[in-house]
């Protein structure tokens, strides 16, 4: 800043002191003007001009530093613009009051009609003009707060409940008293640090610290501990409303509950708690695991407390769903996929009173699918996703592997938080971040990125306010997050207040410090101490939080809502406790703590039909699970399942081997740029040696993008037009010793230029067992010229031919199909493809940042995605066509075994006559296509009921 | 409450057009609290906006501010080359352009130009990070996901024509490289995928995203309907009552079918122009793009991008060849760009229509970054050129570059700020920021430049702590702010 800023901000500053000189000269020679009407009190004249003068001439120099005001300190905003017109205006209309008194002295004949009007506007105007300033000063509602009939919003049910505990105890304890004084603290925050702290000491009080309320303010000692009536602080607050000297002056006064609270505090030695007060309700961090209510008539854990609860709530427990209905729940929730129509009517058919629970341990033991099932609830938990921001600038890294390891093999929640806090290099990239090229704001840097996502993901915290100011919506300091961000820096960090260095140097902290230190010299060191603080068993809030979590999954709401914001309370704590002390006793096994929950009343209850959204929201009693819509994974899965496959090409593949053939286009130019492929044909060539040995067999597997023609030693193999379905040829009978050639035509279908790319393989195998194999690679050639008809022979002239280009791979699936082994065809499940515009719409977030939550209610792009897209109608077209060659052409089969497979029902007489109606007696694919829409977008389909 | 059958009977009869009040009330926000304000509604004097990127970096003095003209030679300093083309007369006294924008230079009667915009300086340059500044008004990354200025303004004010989604995108593929980084910002973040693109990656295949599926006859996308509804109707799920997740399932399948089986779909149609039409603004896809924008906007589209579409290399980003490059993309954006704004105007659309012609930042041929920031140099560029592909502007410049605005009440044949005639050509005149774009776009649609909704706790502005101020100059001295 340069000086001659600093002089006008200085003088800017001054104008709060100025304003007040108009203010009283203008409205004083007002008052005085009036007390002259009719010509009486000539003698005031003199003193009247010299106060319109004078307050004119203020007025204008007012208006002049508030301008420098607002500018220099940056403020803005409509009041403040109001505030500046209408000041700028009374300025005006001073000084051309002024003017006119000035003139008819003048004139020797004072015109007063017009000065003394203009007098009066100006005072109406400077009137508006104070009012705004104050507003802006002391807050909007500075004014009307205090009229009747406006609340404030801040309630404190707590000193009541408080009160009520320590009225009846004869001796407070040293817990008690700390508690009384935080709580005491709590309300002075609330409703007298507005004028008493350290920023606006009115009467020369500061309530925010020890020193400022045991010296007390002007009017003499706030408190004397065990004198209530000696101390002003409890003299003022018992006044009535109308005294002028009641406090607060501000805002409503306290009720009766927080009267007596504070009375009680100063009888009972007005003791000081060293524990930082908290402002915002915070849950407390231990866990006890509460005893078990004594009822008989439930068994399970959960139903006793939750019958407790429905009691006290007037709600009655409700018969438990069908084994249909269990079983299709019970698949979805935990694997992910529908049950086949023979597993229900075995399940149904069972008479094995533990059915339930045994069907829920052979789900969960199912380790591959409950992976492949829960690990889309991690991604979106982890931010961990197989492509998006910061790959391509390597500023971001996958833990799918680690991830998907730790739940194949049930690793404990404390294994899994304690790798992910101190992490190797398999599972380092989540709190490692995104990093960005370039300059980032500071409250984004990698580091305060960890603090962020710990916070949300783990702990139900967020630390995103307190990165860049001390929060306003938690008791989280600018101090604590940098402290805790600074655990993952190289380097001591800088505080930074709004993206601005403020030249302190964070301390390293855990954000709540009590749990033990993580002090370290080196990252490493703080790491593993950060390790074993979070999981540390007086954590209760790392168990809270991931119990909260797994129970909205499972039964549609949170025990507590937003499941990021851990410190709201609960419909219920001792359920949260217990099943989270559960979870804990354990050996935090995430198994255990889905199995304790699904073999519930509670979950196994029939959902609870809402007409609102906001009934879930406000005042929320638990009357049963809630309707649940099927996940993108689980919708675009089913389908996979029941009719075609949505995908058949993954990003991550958990049994992968090695795949040795790359992707190769045809290397395009523009100028001298490297550029995208033109549509239009691309012709590529490999030549290759087979020695003496006699073939026993030989075949091949090829993709293209969009298609191809494949051609060897100038025969044609095949061709094709859809590259996620991989062409597997035998082509023993074609192949010889000595040169042969491979020659592919690709074809970028369209109007518009689109990478297109050939992937091959062929492995030969000889009589005396050994193999030769060649794959698609930068030793291939092709051209952009159509060649003459000989292309596909040896004989052919290649020189004009160019190498082929590997763009690099990192952007396509992998196909699971791309291997010799025979293998039964399969799908590739949701979870393990690469982001896509169907799932996409379907709600399947961009995992750049945490999501805990994912949008729930149908939109229109969605809508129309499912109606138009042509994704999805391409499954389902290839869906009907397949349906058909299985099924045959009867439509009651086909109807019947639709309704089986989709919704593990038969269908209704009524539902069977629209159907068959609609598909007739030998139904075409279009018709069927059409049938398997209808139920796939039906809400009995859609919903986990 | 009506009941079930005479609602179905109502659907039945409504028009597309008046679907408006049901497409708008689909809120999906569950945690969006509106804070949106003390709202002093302004009277708008735009309904709709056309964004025409320009994605790569344009450099301005290639373009809409070009400096002196240093031919090539074998030889030439890399230091003298300012412009590389001579500069052209427009139709606005003292306002000259650079060779090859003659038409747009045509149309500047009827607009107004900013010479003095600045893009952030946010270090190593990557051009999706600045398109995110420019699309989002955040510098990015951001703890919550910002919304593109087109999801605000689907959100704040809806469709104009129901059926016509209020958020375009023309253009753009995110197939290619950096695409990622690119959906990043198409995206209406917090607000929800409600507001966000609707995309249109070539516009001749437009209308294939408004109307039943490919092969799908009218008869039979009617008749798939009707059966969905009828086994909706006999569903035993029905009988157990009201549930909203349901009712929004069911009420988004019924939008949707309405959109799709609209006579309003063929505004998607760009075979339904007259032959020269077409064939005037078919200079590429980009042209292609700014008659679907024109068709759109005519029947009531809200917010409608189309790009030259981001390739890291291709369009605007010239690392090398860089006038060669230049001249191909004036050509591909002066005919069709000038015969939007001609065409809007003579049919009395220009007056509501606000079409904004951008880019993220300039370019230069020596200079990377802006004066006192210079950043690493991503392309080589020889002192003396002694070939021409060096001949260009090759390296990216923030700190001057140029926005047009036409239309929905902006100043006609206003020249705003100034950049200096001399390298660095930054802007030394009245310069602007992203701030003030979106909040200049916002007051001409009457939207509050104090319009935020509570998202985790915290405010969250359309431009930055609700800082942002629009450029009243723009709007003719007369506009106040109310």
């Amino acid at each position: 800043m340069d000086t001659s800023n600093w002089i006008l901000q200085f003088l800017g500053r001054l104008h709060p002191l100025l304003v007040h000189f108009p203010i009283g000269l203008l409205v004083v020679a007002l008052l005085l003007e009036f007390l002259t009407i009719g010509g009486k009190r000539k003698g005031l004249r003199e003193g009247i001009n010299w106060m319109v003068y004078i307050g004119a001439g203020f007025a204008i120099f007012s208006a002049l530093f508030g301008w420098f005001l607002k500018t220099q300190d940056d403020y803005s905003g409509n009041l403040v613009d109001n505030h500046q017109y209408t000041g700028i205006a009374t300025a005006i209309l001073g000084l051309v009051t002024a003017i006119i008194l000035k003139n008819s002295i003048k004139k020797a004949k004072l015109n007063l009609k017009a000065y003394r009007f203009m007098l009066f506007t100006t005072v109406i105007l400077l009137t508006i003009a104070g009012h705004l300033g104050a507003n802006l000063t002391h807050g909007e509602d500075y004014l009307t707060a205090i009229l009747p009939g406006n609340k404030e919003v801040y309630s404190n049910k707590e000193s009541g409940a408080l009160l009520s505990e320590l009225k009846g105890a004869s001796e407070l304890s040293e817990l008690q008293k700390d508690k009384l004084s935080l709580e005491v603290r709590g309300l002075f925050a609330h409703k007298c640090y507005q004028c008493h702290s350290e920023n606006k000491q009115k009467g020369e009080l500061i309530l925010e610290h020890k020193e400022g309320v045991f010296k007390g303010g002007k009017s003499g000692l706030a408190v004397v501990a065990g004198k209530p009536e000696e101390s002003e602080i409890y003299k003022r607050i018992i006044l009535p409303a109308d005294n002028k000297k009641v406090m607060p002056t501000k805002g409503k006064l306290l009720t009766a509950d927080e009267i007596a609270l504070v009375k009680l505090w100063i009888t009972e030695g007005a003791h000081w708690s060293d524990q930082a007060v908290k402002v915002f309700p915070e849950a407390p961090l231990k866990l006890v695991k509460p005893e078990l209510p004594k009822v008989t008539e439930q068994t399970h854990p959960i139903d006793k407390i939750v019958s407790t609860y429905f009691d006290k709530n007037n709600v009655a427990w409700q018969s438990l769903v069908e084994d249909r209905k269990f079983i299709k729940r019970a698949y979805l929730d935990i694997v992910g996929l529908l049950p086949s129509p023979e597993a229900i009517t075995t399940f149904v058919n069972d008479s094995n009173p533990k059915k339930r629970e045994l069907l829920i341990d052979e789900l969960l033991n199912d380790s591959e699918n409950y992976t492949q099932h829960w690990l889309s609830f991690w991604n979106d938990l982890l931010r961990n996703d197989y492509s998006g921001t910061g790959f391509i600038t390597k500023g971001r890294f996958q833990i799918t592997k680690w991830l998907y390891n730790s739940l194949k093999n049930n690793k404990s929640y404390d294994q899994m938080v304690s790798q992910l806090m101190n992490p190797d290099k398999s599972s380092e990239g989540f709190i490692r971040g995104i990093k960005w090229r370039g300059v980032v704001n500071s409250s984004q840097s990698t580091e305060m990125q960890a603090a962020q996502n710990i916070g949300q993901s783990l702990m139900g915290v967020n630390v995103k306010c307190a990165s860049c100011h001390n929060s306003f919506v938690s008791n989280l300091t600018l101090d604590q997050a940098y402290g805790f961000a600074s655990i993952f820096a190289d380097e001591p960090l800088e505080l930074n207040r709004c993206d601005k260095p403020i030249g302190k140097i964070a301390k390293v902290n855990f954000l709540y410090p009590e749990l033990g230190s993580v002090a370290g010299k080196t990252l490493k060191e703080r790491l593993l101490k950060l390790s074993e603080v979070m999981i540390n068993k007086e954590n209760g809030r790392l168990y809270r939080t991931i119990t909260n979590r797994v129970w909205e999954r499972l039964i549609g709401r949170g025990i507590i809502e937003p499941v990021d914001e851990m410190d709201n309370t609960p419909w219920n704590a001792e359920l949260l406790d217990w099943i989270a002390a559960d979870f804990i006793d354990s050996g935090t096994d995430l198994k255990h703590l889905i199995k304790r929950i699904m073999t519930s009343k509670a979950y196994q209850m029939p959902t609870v039909n809402y007409k609102k959204q906001e009934d879930l929201k406000k005042d929320y009693v638990f009357k049963g699970p809630v309707l649940r819509r099927l996940s993108a994974e689980q919708f675009s899965d089913a389908i996979s399942q029941v009719v075609a496959p949505v995908y058949q090409a993954v990003a991550f593949n958990p049994n992968e081997e090695k795949m040795p053939a790359q992707r190769i286009w045809h290397h395009e130019k523009d100028l001298t740029n490297t550029v995208l492929p033109l549509p239009g044909k691309r012709y590529f060539r490999k030549v290759f040696q087979l020695s003496k040995k006699t073939i026993k067999n030989a075949s091949v597997l090829i993709s293209v993008d969009d298609a191809y023609s494949l051609f060897i030693n100038g025969k044609k193999v095949g061709e094709g037009n859809d590259w996620t379905k991989v062409g597997k040829y035998d082509v023993t009978h074609l192949l010889h010793k000595g040169d042969n050639i491979i020659a592919v035509e690709g074809n970028n279908i369209g109007k518009i230029d689109n990478p297109a790319s050939i992937l091959f393989a062929m492995k030969v195998v000889f009589t005396d067992g050994k193999s030769f194999k060649l794959y698609s690679n930068e030793t291939w050639k092709s051209t952009d010229r159509t060649p003459n008809k000989n292309w596909i022979n040896l004989n052919f002239d290649t020189k004009k031919w160019k190498k082929v280009k590997n763009y690099g791979n990192s952007n396509w699936a992998k196909l699971l199909d791309f291997t010799f082994k025979e293998h039964e065809k399969t799908f590739a499940r949701a979870s393990l493809v690469k982001q896509h515009s169907f799932l996409k719409a379907l709600g399947r977030p961009n995992r750049e940042i945490v999501v805990s939550k994912r949008e729930e209610q149908a939109t229109l792009l969605q809508a129309l995605e499912l109606t138009n897209g042509a994704y999805f109608n391409g499954v389902l077209e290839k869906g009907a066509e397949k349906w058909l060659e299985k099924y045959g052409t009867d439509s009651g089969v086909i109807v019947d075994t639709l309704y089986q497979k989709l919704l593990g029902r038969h269908p209704s007489s009524d539902e069977q006559k629209i159907l068959i109606a609609s598909l007739g007696n030998q139904p075409n694919a279009e018709q069927l296509q059409d049938v398997i829409w209808s139920v796939l977008i039906s809400p009995e389909f859609q919903f986990i009921n | 409450m009506e009941k079930q059958n005479s609602r179905r009977e109502f659907l039945k009869k409504m028009t597309a057009a008046s679907i408006a009040a049901s497409t708008t009330t689909i809120s999906m926000s569950s945690f969006l609290s509106s804070c949106s304000p003390e709202v002093q509604k302004r009277a708008a004097t735009a309904d709709t906006v056309i964004l025409l990127w320009m994605a790569g970096g344009m450099a301005h003095t290639e373009t809409f501010d070009p400096k002196a003209y240093v031919p090539y030679e074998k030889g030439v300093e890399s230091k003298r080359i300012l412009s590389t083309f001579t500069k052209i007369p427009t139709i606005v006294d003292g306002l000259e352009f650079s060779e090859g924008l003659e038409g747009i230079g045509s149309v500047m009667d009827k607009g107004a130009i900013i010479r003095s915009y600045k893009s952030a300086d946010l270090g190593h340059i990557l051009h999706t990070r600045h398109q995110y500044h420019w699309h989002t008004c955040y510098e990015p990354p951001q703890s919550v996901q910002a919304p593109h200025i087109g999801a605000w303004i689907a959100k704040e004010l809806g469709p104009v024509n129901p059926v016509i989604p209020p958020f375009i995108s023309i253009g753009q593929r995110f197939t290619m490289g950096e695409a990622e980084e690119l959906k990043a910002f198409h995206s209406a973040g917090f607000l929800g995928t409600e507001y966000g693109p609707f995309l249109i990656p070539d516009p001749s295949s437009g209308l294939d995203s408004v109307r039943p599926p490919k092969g799908m006859s009218l008869k039979r996308f009617e008749s798939r309907y009707k059966l969905y509804q009828e086994l909706v109707n006999k569903s035993e799920i029905m009988e157990k009552g009201s549930n909203y997740q349901r009712q929004s399932l069911m009420r988004s399948m019924e939008q949707s079918y309405r959109l799709l089986n609209s006579p309003e779909a063929k505004v998607f149609d760009l075979s339904q122009e007259p032959k020269e039409v077409y064939d005037t603004y078919n200079t590429g896809r980009f042209g292609l793009g700014c008659l679907l924008a024109k068709r759109l906007a005519m029947n009531g589209g809200r917010f409608i991008s189309v790009s030259t579409e981001y390739e890291p290399f291709l369009g605007w980003d010239t690392h090398e060849n860089g006038h060669i490059r230049a001249k191909n993309m004036k050509a591909l954006i002066d005919r069709p760009v000038s015969q939007l704004i001609k065409d809007l105007d003579e049919t009395g659309h220009l007056d509501k229509t606000l079409i904004i012609l951008a880019s993220e930042f300039s370019r230069d041929a020596i200079m990377e970054g802006r004066p006192g920031e210079l950043v690493k140099n991503q392309v080589d560029q020889p002192d003396i050129i002694e070939d021409e592909k060096y001949y260009g502007m090759h390296r990216h410049f923030t700190d001057g570059s140029s926005i047009i605005m036409w239309g929905g009440g902006v100043e006609k044949g206003l020249v705003y700020g100034k950049t200096a005639d001399e390298r660095p050509c930054s802007s030394i005149e009245k310069p602007v920021v992203i701030d003030q774009v979106h909040q200049s776009v916002y007051h001409a649609l009457g939207i509050d430049t104090q319009t935020h909704y509570e998202i985790e706790g915290r405010p969250f502005y359309t431009t930055p702590d609700g800082k942002g101020k629009p450029i009243l100059d723009l709007f003719g001295k007369s506009t106040k702010i109310s």
